[in-house]
């Protein structure tokens, strides 16, 4: 291969990158403007999100609800659906989770397995409404999953939260949101108490490597692909099509609502549904799909580096850093919008080969610039 | 409570908090009406209300605050339409990607623009300036800014669309560009034209929120009134006036609630989730077929190619 194919076939991992380089750069250029320094910036958020057990348990903790709700988005999207719903899907999984986490009374090794299994199931459900809808009634899936979004913040905020799974309050101090959930359907810890590093990291891994088999290595896998590549297609070779479209959209859900169910377990949010939770990792799973660029390794990568600049951002607020702590969600924004603008950051991968030689004639033996 | 004053107080609350909602979904219908579908309308909200509060408190206490405050946040939505415009219409990116991009980008930017540049903390602004509003006794005050722009634009927007030639193009552009383009009208300038719009208006909705309504940004808006008003562009069917429509739905049925939980009677009953849901739950039917049938735009989302067929 010329070093020329060889620099066009890195483009699809590459291109990613670049927009993510590319939005580091901009942030950096205009954190210098705003006359500090991005390197003192830079240190302060590694620092923050790596330096020690207790950021890195922070920094995982974000990760592994990344990771999930990416892959819920990416999945879907090699069918060539768009799951906007990870938000509400990772709002039920939580749900689920804190409920299950509460009322089952199980040893810890059948618990917690139970636990994740219960809010998988509940956010394959809530998904796959908006599957039914698109196969039976033919409902964009972009839509129905935005509106049950919404469905579900409302019902959980202004009903159950609020309502029939409210903590009673017995407990003698201000307590909002659902009960506790109980010790044995925490997520183990690995590295002692001072860390909130758990279990969550390498089931989210896990995941990764799950989704990518499940992609690359299945008959599954291979009839999603051909679904996105060309539906009419897929459908006169035999693909039931329909039924592939509520399978995906399933197990996405399930994705995404094992992000939420272990953001509980794994004690994000004191071990319990808080009243208006908010944390958008949801729709922020959109942002690590696109930037991962619907590959599961991708995700996994873009989620790692998203939750540990997350998490390193307290340390942005320092005094000598003097900085506010948005800006890793800014260069994430900048990113995503990047790599919408594909065709502009393919004009800029492919700016060097304007020096490069163009290649000779076919047969002709190829020029390595 | 007598019911003529439940029900004055609900005309009430659709007048005074359906406008925001109605000027987002009246620039989703201008965008999807020209086959750009515009996911963004809620960070477009965003940007509209920060830089809205932000412009009139810099310009002080004066009468002309917060109409400053207002262009400013219709400036800021219409920026936020230039960049779904370009990205979808120059930079060929899928639309719903772009806009989702959009929105991304506004939740991290407006807080650090509001807590760095407004520096408010705690995600609330200080007290801005607000636009005239005209007192209605014991009901509260009717914004008439709001109430006046929902009442006229969406109006407005349905005559243009219907009864001019530049709205014969725009509404041609969202279901056969091909021949628009043959009748030799840019496609790709319409299509920019009409994100600008659909910003500027969502931008305007947005702004409406602390200049006619709250008279403060906080972080938390527009608190999804963005994909409100993207359901009220199905719910409407992707006119003009049947946007406005349900608008004034959504809001009534707000109203509704809030009426029935202080009147005490029933309320207690029906969970304020079930009410704050419906808008959802409605739309969703109605795209199912289950409550009349919507139809969008045939070009609606689909990227125009030149060199395609």
């Amino acid at each position: 291969m010329s070093a020329r194919r060889r620099w066009l076939a890195l483009e699809p991992a590459g291109l990613p990158v670049l927009a993510v380089l590319l939005a580091f750069a901009l942030c950096a250029a205009a954190i210098l403007a705003l006359g500090r320094s991005p390197l003192a910036a830079a240190g302060a958020l590694l620092d923050g999100g790596l330096g020690g057990l207790e950021p890195l348990g922070e920094s995982a903790l974000k990760a592994t609800a990344l990771t999930w709700t990416g892959l819920a988005v990416a999945l879907p999207f090699a069918a060539g659906l768009f799951n906007i719903g990870a938000q509400g899907q990772f709002l039920v999984g939580a749900l689920a989770a804190a409920w299950a986490g509460r009322v089952l009374d199980l040893p810890a090794p059948l618990e917690l397995p139970l636990v994740l299994g219960f809010a998988f199931a509940l956010g394959a459900l809530w998904a796959l409404i908006a599957a039914e809808l698109k196969t039976r009634r033919g409902v964009h899936e972009v839509i129905s999953t935005i509106l049950l979004n919404w469905i579900a913040i409302h019902l959980i905020d202004s009903w159950l939260v609020t309502g029939p799974l409210h903590a009673s309050g017995s407990q003698g101090f201000s307590h909002s949101g659902t009960e506790v959930v109980r010790a044995s359907a925490h997520l183990p810890l690995l590295a002692g108490a001072g860390s909130r590093l758990n279990a969550g990291l390498p089931l989210a891994a896990a995941g990764a490597l799950a989704v990518w088999w499940l992609l690359r290595r299945t008959p599954f896998g291979l009839e999603l692909r051909a679904i996105g590549s060309s539906e009419p297609t897929a459908r006169a070779v035999g693909i039931p099509v329909g039924r592939r479209i509520s399978q995906v959209m399933a197990v996405a859900g399930g994705l995404a609502a094992l992000g939420g169910a272990m953001m509980i377990l794994g004690g994000g949010t004191d071990f319990r549904y808080p009243e208006n939770y908010r944390d958008p990792y949801g729709f922020d799973g959109i942002a690590i799909a696109l930037i991962g660029a619907g590959n599961p390794f991708g995700v996994a990568a873009a989620a790692a580096l998203f939750g540990t600049l997350r998490a390193g951002a307290v340390r942005l607020q320092d005094p000598e850093i003097g900085l506010h702590r948005s800006w890793p969600e800014i260069a994430q924004g900048v990113a995503v919008v990047l790599v919408a603008g594909q065709l502009l950051l393919r004009g800029l991968w492919r700016w060097p080969l304007r020096f490069a030689r163009k290649p000779a004639a076919a047969g002709a033996p190829e020029a390595s610039p | 409570m007598t019911h003529s004053a439940a029900l004055g107080a609900i005309a009430v609350s659709i007048l005074a908090y359906a406008p925001p909602v109605a000027l987002a979904a009246l620039g989703g219908v201008l965008s999807e009406r020209a086959g750009v579908i515009n996911i963004g309308l809620e960070g477009m909200m965003r940007f509209g209300a920060l830089f809205g509060a932000w412009c009139s408190l810099a310009a002080g206490s004066g009468p002309a605050a917060p109409w400053c405050g207002l262009l400013a946040g219709a400036a800021a939505g219409a920026a936020g339409g230039a960049l779904l415009g370009f990205l979808a219409v120059w930079a060929r990116a899928d639309q719903i990607v772009a806009g989702v991009a959009i929105n991304l980008l506004a939740l991290g930017l407006v807080t650090f623009l509001l807590e760095w540049g407004m520096g408010a903390s705690g995600g609330i602004s200080d007290p801005v300036a607000m636009l005239p509003s005209i007192p209605l006794g014991p009901l509260g005050r009717l914004p008439a800014v709001a109430t006046g722009a929902m009442l006229v634009l969406p109006a407005a927007a349905s005559l243009f669309l219907r009864r001019t030639p530049a709205g014969l193009r725009w509404r041609a552009v969202g279901e056969n560009p091909r021949a628009v383009a043959a009748a030799g009208v840019s496609v790709r300038g319409l299509r920019f034209a009409a994100a600008v719009a659909s910003g500027a208006l969502a931008g305007l909705g947005g702004a409406l929120l602390p200049l006619a309504l709250l008279g403060r940004f906080e972080d938390r808006m527009p608190a999804g009134q963005g994909f409100i008003a993207l359901a009220a562009v199905v719910f409407g069917k992707w006119t003009p006036l049947g946007a406005l429509g349900a608008a004034a739905f959504f809001a009534g049925a707000e109203g509704l609630q809030i009426e029935l939980s202080s009147g005490g009677s029933l309320a207690a009953l029906v969970p304020k989730g079930f009410f704050l849901a419906l808008p959802y739950v409605l739309t969703l039917l109605v795209l199912a077929g289950l409550v009349g049938k919507a139809v969008p735009p045939a070009a609606d989302g689909v990227p125009y190619d030149p060199e395609g067929r």
